[in-house]
C-alpha cells in the first residue's frame, strides 16, 4: 500500500527456518529414493555416496517378489470402504445425538467418546475372536467392518461438536416445508456440514491408511490379502533375512512415491478442508 | 403430536441402529472381554482360562518394565503435543506473517504453498514406512546418514537408537518430524481466517512483530491448539508402529523406549501371557481415560459438552 | 557324570556322512547299518494315526490322496525353496493328484498363533525364527502330532528299517516334549567362531587356542581397522548368548547347561558362567565397536565378510545366509572358541554339534496323516539329499551327505568335529522351554555388552528371572539330564 516492505533481517531468517525444516523432509526422502538404486556394498559403505549406476532391476525384484502392488491396491480397497462407511454412519450417529433429545441420548454418546480413549490394544484378542465368529478373518470385509466400528468414536465425537454449531433456522424452515427427517440430514444439514466432514474424512482416512495392528492381528495368513504398513515390514524383515537391503529401499519408494503423487495431486483440497474443519 | 414423536423416534432408531450395533459388537463386546480375561491367566492356547482374580495387578504392580513405560508415556504427553504445537505455531506465523516488514502488509513469506505443501508430506507416509526409513538414516556407523555425515566431520558416531538416554529423544524427533506439518496446516488456516484488521490496528498502534503473535494471535488460536493438543495426547497413548519398527529390540535399549502397547504385544505374542496383556490393557485403558478426561475438564469448550 | 553317549557321536558322524571326509576307520562304512545308541523305547500304539484301510507299503501312514497339506515354512536363513523344489514335489510324487498349499514366513508367530486358536491350523509346521510358537504350551493343548507312528515306520529307502533307525539319536532325544514325541529336529548345524580362512592365510594368522593368543590377535587386528569380534545388538544377539553358553560349558562342562535348563538353583552364578561372561565382555570392551549394537544380524554378518570383523559366533547356515553377497575370495571356516582358562573342564577344539530346525505336525489339522507322511519324505535320502543341495546343511538323517559336493564351510565344520572327538558342547535347549528366560537373558546382555552393567548385575538379574519362572505355575516345567 504506502510502504513497501522491506526484506528484514527477520524476514530472512524465518526463511532459513523454513528452509531448514523442508530440508530435513526432502533429504531422507531423497536418500531413500537413491539408496534404491544402491547395491548392498553402497548401502553399507558411506551413507553420503551416490550409488555407481541406475539399478532398475533392485525395483524389479521388490515388485516382483515384494507385491508392493498387491499390498497397495488392498490397502486402498479397504481405506475407500472403510472411510466411505464411517463417515456415513458415523454422521447419522453424529447427527441424532447432536441434534435430537431422547431417553438413552447421552448415555450412547458418552459410550461413542468414550471409546476415543480405548487402547486397540486391550481388545486385539477377543476382537480376533469377535471377527473369527462372524467367518471374516482373513478378509477384507472384516477389516472394513472393524475400521468402521473403530473409526466411529472420533468421528461421531468430532461431527456431534460440528451438528450443534450449524444453526436451528434452517433445519426448522425445513421442516415446515415438510421435509422428513431423513430428507433434511440428507439434503440440508448434510451439506452444511461439508467443511466438518472434508476434515474428519483426510483424518479417517490418514488414520485407516496407517492401521497396522488390526490388520496383523485380523489378515494373518493371507500374504495375498494383507495391507501396505503389513507388507513393508515383513519386508524389512525379510531383508534382514536375505540380505537384500536395495529390495527393501526399492519397496520403501513404490510405497511412498505414488502416495506422494496423490497427495500432490490433492494437497489445495487436503489443506483448505482441514483448515475449513478445524475453524469451526 | 404422538405421532410426530413416534416419527421422530423411528427416525432416530434408524440412524443408530447401524452404527450402534457396529460398534457395541465389534468394539465394546471385546473391551468387556478383555477386562474379564485380565483377571486370568490365560495363555492364548488353553481351553478354559483359569481365573487369578486380581494376581495380574499385583504383578504389574511390581513389573519394573511397567513403571518405564508408565514414565516413558509421560515423557511423551509432555514432550510431543508441547513440541509438535511449538514448531507448527512457529513455522505457521512465519508462512502467514513473516514476510513484509511493519506496516499494513502483513503477508506470508514466498512460497508459503511450496512450504506448506512440504511439510504435510510426512503426514500422508504410513508410520511403519517411516519407521523403515528412519532406521537407515539412523544407523550405528557411516552407512547411516546422520552419523555418516558426524564421521565425514570427524566427530564420532552417535548411537541414536542404541544409546538408552537418546533412544527416546530420537525416536520422539521422529513423532515431531512427521506430525509438525499437519499443525502447520491446521494452524496456517486459523491464521488466515484472523481478519486483517486487527493486525493493521495493532501495527499502526506499534505493536512489533512479536506482539502481535502473543495478542492476537495466540488468543485467537486458542481453540485450534486446542484441538491439536487432544489428538497428540491420543496420539502420545499409542506410538506402537514407530516404536515397534524403530526401536531396538521393540522398546529397547534396556526399555528406555518402551510403552505400554509394545510391552503388551510383546507379553501376549512373544510370551503367550495374554491374561497379563489384557491386565496391562486395562492400566493403559485407565490412563487414556483419565487424560481425556482431564484435558476436555481443562479446555472445556462450550462445544464439547461432556 | 559319565559323558553319555559316546558310541553314538561317533556313530553320528558316520552316518550323517561326514566320516568320507575325515580319514578314519570306517571312511567306507558311511551308510553302515549300526545299532542304535540308546535302548530302544518300545513303539507305542499312537490313537493319533488312526489305522485306515488306506495303509499300504507304499503308503505306510494312510494318507488319504483327496485331501489336501498345508504346509507353513519359516523363510530365513534357510529359504523355503527346500521346501517348494525338493520335498513337496516328492509328496506329490507319492500321492498321485494330492494339493499341496505352501506358506512361507518370517513372522510364524503372527501368522500361526491366530490360527491355531481358530482350530483352522496347517498340517507340517516349520517352527523357527524369533517369532517361533511356543511349542510347550501348544503340546499341553494337545495341538502337537504324536510322533511315533513316524519313527516306526518303514523307511522310504529300506522298508525292512523303521525310519527311528536312519536318523541320529540326537534327534530321537531331542524330540521329546512333555515326555512325548513331538518334534522333529531336522538339521545338525555346528555352532562356533566362524571366520575367512583364506584371509588368516594370506596374512599368515594362526587361530589363537589360549584368551590370550585370542587377544594378542586382537590387538593384531586392531591396527588394521578390524574388529577382533562383534556383538549386533538386533535381531541376532541370541548367537552372542548361544556363545557365552558355550563358552561357559567349556570352562565347567555341559553340566552347566544342563543346569541352566533345568532351573537349579544358581545355576546363572556359578563360576563357570562368570568367567565367561566375564572374559567376552573384556573382549567386546577392548576391540569391539559400539556402533555394532545397532546393526542385526545379517547387517553385521555382510561387515564381517568385508573384513571388518574377524571373529563371529554363529552357526552353519552362516553360509547359506549369506550367499549372495559372500565375495569370491572369502572361504567360511570354523573355529573353536579358544580356551578361557588353563583349567578348562573342555579341551581347547570343542566346538557345539547340535540338532535344530523344528517341525511339528498339527494334531487337529484337516490332514495329520498327510503331515506325518511328508516328515517321513523328508526323512528320506532323496528328501535330506536335496535339502543339503539347497541349504549347504546337514540333515540328521543317516548318510545322505554322501557323494555332495559340500562347501568349504560344511568341510571345515565336519573336520572340526572330527577334531573335537568326544568333546562336544550340548545345546541349551531352554531357548524353547522358556522363551522368556532366554529373551531377556539376551536382552540383558545388550546391556552389559554397551558397558552399561557388571557382569554381578547381568547374572543377578537373568538368575532373578530364571527364579521367577521356576515359581511361575503357569509355566510348563521341563527337564533334560544329558
Amino acid at each position: 500500500m504506502r510502504n513497501k516492505p522491506k526484506p528484514s533481517v527477520f524476514s530472512g531468517l524465518s526463511h532459513l527456518a523454513l528452509v531448514i525444516w523442508a530440508l530435513l523432509i526432502i533429504l531422507p526422502l531423497l536418500w531413500t529414493f537413491l539408496a534404491a538404486f544402491k547395491n548392498n556394498t553402497e548401502i553399507f559403505g558411506d551413507a553420503l555416496q551416490l550409488p555407481a549406476e541406475v539399478r532398475w532391476e533392485n525395483w524389479a525384484r521388490a515388485w516382483d517378489k515384494a507385491h508392493v502392488g498387491t499390498y497397495m491396491i488392498n490397502t486402498v480397497v479397504v481405506v475407500f470402504f472403510g472411510t466411505a462407511g464411517t463417515m456415513l454412519f458415523g454422521s447419522m450417529a453424529a447427527y441424532v445425538l447432536a441434534r435430537y433429545t431422547f431417553p438413552g441420548q447421552r448415555l450412547i454418546y458418552l459410550l461413542f467418546v468414550a471409546g476415543m480413549a480405548f487402547p486397540v490394544f486391550l481388545a486385539i484378542g477377543p476382537l480376533f475372536f469377535v471377527v473369527k465368529q462372524f467367518g471374516l478373518l482373513d478378509s477384507h470385509v472384516g477389516l472394513v467392518i472393524v475400521y468402521i466400528a473403530y473409526s466411529l468414536p472420533f468421528t461421531v465425537f468430532f461431527l456431534a461438536a460440528f451438528f450443534r454449531t450449524l444453526p436451528e433456522a434452517v433445519a426448522e424452515a425445513a421442516k415446515i416445508d415438510g421435509a422428513s427427517h431423513t430428507r433434511t440430514f440428507f439434503q440440508v444439514m448434510l451439506p452444511m456440514a461439508k467443511p466438518g466432514i472434508i476434515s474428519i474424512t483426510i483424518f479417517n482416512v490418514l488414520g485407516q491408511w496407517n492401521q497396522y495392528l488390526l490388520p496383523l492381528a485380523l489378515v494373518p495368513g493371507d500374504k495375498e490379502k494383507w495391507v501396505i504398513t503389513q507388507g513393508i515390514a515383513d519386508i524389512s524383515t525379510i531383508a534382514g533375512y536375505e540380505a537384500d537391503w536395495p529390495a527393501l529401499f526399492a519397496a520403501l519408494n513404490l510405497a511412498i512415491i505414488p502416495v506422494l503423487v496423490v497427495y500432490i495431486i490433492f494437497q489445495r483440497q487436503i489443506q483448505s478442508g482441514l483448515g475449513a474443519g478445524a475453524l469451526k | 403430536m404422538s405421532t410426530e414423536r413416534l416419527r421422530k423416534y423411528g427416525f432416530v432408531a434408524g440412524f443408530l441402529v447401524v452404527p450402534l450395533t457396529l460398534y457395541l459388537v465389534f468394539v465394546i463386546s471385546p473391551y468387556i472381554q478383555a477386562f474379564q480375561l485380565a483377571l486370568t491367566s490365560w495363555n492364548g492356547y488353553q481351553r478354559n482360562p483359569t481365573y487369578v482374580g486380581l494376581a495380574n495387578f499385583g504383578k504389574l504392580f511390581d513389573d519394573e518394565v511397567f513403571w518405564q513405560a508408565i514414565r516413558n508415556h509421560a515423557v511423551i504427553l509432555l514432550v510431543l503435543p508441547l513440541l509438535t504445537i511449538a514448531f507448527a505455531l512457529f513455522f505457521a506465523f512465519l508462512l502467514n506473517l513473516g514476510g513484509g516488514s511493519r506496516g499494513a502488509g502483513m503477508r506470508g513469506v514466498w512460497g508459503s504453498t511450496f512450504y506448506k505443501v512440504v511439510f504435510f508430506a510426512p503426514q500422508v507416509l504410513a508410520v511403519a514406512v517411516v519407521g523403515v526409513l528412519w532406521k537407515a538414516i539412523f544407523r550405528p556407523d557411516e552407512s547411516g546418514v546422520v552419523n555418516g555425515a558426524l564421521i565425514k566431520m570427524g566427530l564420532d558416531p552417535v548411537g541414536w537408537l542404541t544409546e538408552p538416554s537418546l533412544a527416546l529423544w530420537s525416536l520422539l524427533a521422529v513423532m515431531i518430524w512427521q506430525a509438525v506439518g499437519f499443525y502447520v496446516v491446521l494452524f496456517s488456516a486459523g491464521m488466515a481466517a484472523i481478519p486483517r484488521d486487527y493486525f493493521e490496528a495493532a501495527a499502526l498502534d506499534g505493536a512489533g512483530r512479536f506482539r502481535l503473535f502473543f495478542s492476537i494471535t495466540l488468543p485467537l488460536l486458542r481453540d485450534t491448539i486446542q484441538v491439536g493438543w487432544v489428538y497428540l495426547g491420543i496420539a502420545a497413548f499409542d506410538c506402537f508402529a514407530l516404536i515397534q519398527v524403530l526401536s531396538v529390540d521393540a522398546g529397547g535399549p534396556d526399555g528406555a523406549t518402551t510403552v505400554l502397547p509394545v510391552e503388551i504385544y510383546k507379553t501376549a505374542f512373544s510370551y503367550n501371557k495374554v491374561g497379563y496383556a489384557s491386565a496391562m490393557g486395562v492400566a493403559l485403558f485407565f490412563l487414556t481415560i483419565t487424560f481425556a478426561v482431564l484435558t476436555l475438564r481443562v479446555s472445556r469448550r462450550e462445544k464439547i459438552e461432556l | 557324570m559319565t559323558n553319555p553317549g559316546e558310541i553314538t557321536r561317533r556313530q553320528m558322524l558316520r552316518r550323517i556322512g561326514l566320516t568320507a571326509l575325515v580319514a578314519g576307520p570306517g571312511a567306507g562304512l558311511l551308510s553302515a547299518c549300526a545299532t542304535g545308541g540308546g535302548a530302544e523305547p518300545a513303539a507305542s500304539a499312537s490313537a493319533s494315526a488312526s489305522i485306515s484301510s488306506l495303509v499300504s507299503a507304499a503308503n505306510p501312514l494312510g494318507v488319504d490322496a483327496k485331501k489336501p497339506l498345508e504346509v507353513v515354512i519359516f523363510s530365513g536363513g534357510l529359504g523355503d525353496a527346500y521346501a517348494t523344489g525338493v520335498h513337496q514335489p516328492l509328496y506329490t510324487k507319492a500321492h498321485a493328484g494330492v494339493q499341496i498349499k505352501h506358506v512361507g514366513t518370517q513372522n510364524i508367530g503372527t501368522q500361526l498363533r491366530p490360527r491355531f486358536l481358530s482350530g483352522d491350523v496347517p498340517d507340517v509346521v516349520n517352527n523357527s525364527g524369533p517369532e517361533a510358537l511356543d511349542l510347550a504350551a501348544l503340546a499341553a493343548e494337545g495341538h502337537l502330532a504324536d510322533l511315533t507312528p513316524l519313527w516306526d515306520a518303514p523307511s522310504v529307502d529300506d522298508p525292512g528299517k523303521k525310519v527311528r533307525d536312519t536318523i541320529t539319536p540326537a534327534a530321537l532325544e531331542n524330540a521329546k516334549l512333555n515326555g512325548q514325541d513331538l518334534v522333529l529336529n531336522y538339521i545338525v548345524s555346528h555352532r562356533a567362531l566362524w571366520y575367512d580362512s583364506k584371509f588368516f592365510a594370506d596374512k599368515g594368522w594362526t587361530l589363537p587356542a589360549t584368551w590370550e593368543e585370542f587377544k594378542a590377535l586382537g590387538e593384531t587386528a586392531k591396527k588394521e581397522g578390524i574388529a577382533l569380534f562383534a556383538f549386533p545388538g538386533q535381531k541376532g544377539p541370541y548367537y552372542q548368548l548361544w556363545n557365552m553358553l558355550y563358552t561357559a560349558a567349556k570352562i565347567g562342562g555341559n553340566q552347566v547347561i544342563i543346569d541352566i535348563d533345568n532351573l537349579v538353583d544358581n545355576a546363572w552364578k556359578s563360576e563357570a558362567v562368570k568367567a565367561s561372561v566375564t572374559a567376552w565382555l573384556e573382549v567386546q570392551t577392548a576391540f569391539g565397536d559400539k556402533s555394532y549394537l545397532g546393526l542385526d544380524h545379517t547387517q553385521t554378518q555382510i561387515k564381517h565378510l568385508q573384513h571388518k570383523v574377524l571373529f563371529y559366533p554363529c552357526g552353519s547356515w552362516l553360509e547359506n545366509e549369506m550367499v549372495k553377497d559372500k565375495p569370491k575370495d572369502f572361504e567360511y571356516a570354523i573355529a573353536p572358541i579358544p580356551s578361557v582358562t588353563a583349567a578348562d573342564k573342555m579341551p581347547y577344539g570343542a566346538i557345539q554339534v547340535g540338532v535344530g530346525e523344528n517341525f511339528i505336525v498339527a494334531a487337529k489339522g484337516k490332514n495329520p496323516q498327510g503331515g506325518l507322511a511328508y516328515l517321513r519324505l523328508m526323512l528320506s535320502k532323496e528328501g535330506a539329499k536335496g535339502f543339503t543341495e539347497k541349504t549347504k546343511n546337514l540333515t540328521v538323517v543317516n548318510g545322505a551327505a554322501e557323494g555332495l559336493d559340500l562347501t568349504p564351510g560344511l568341510v571345515s565344520a565336519a573336520k572340526a568335529q572330527d577334531a573335537a572327538g568326544q568333546n562336544i558342547i550340548t545345546d541349551a535347549r531352554f531357548e524353547g522351554w522358556y522363551k522368556e528366560l532366554f529373551d531377556y537373558a539376551w536382552q540383558q546382555q545388550n546391556t552389559l555388552m554397551a558397558g552399561r552393567m557388571t557382569v554381578e548385575e547381568y547374572l543377578d538379574k537373568v538368575q532373578k528371572k530364571a527364579d521367577d519362572i521356576k515359581a511361575d505355575s503357569s509355566i510348563a516345567k521341563q527337564t533334560r539330564n544329558a
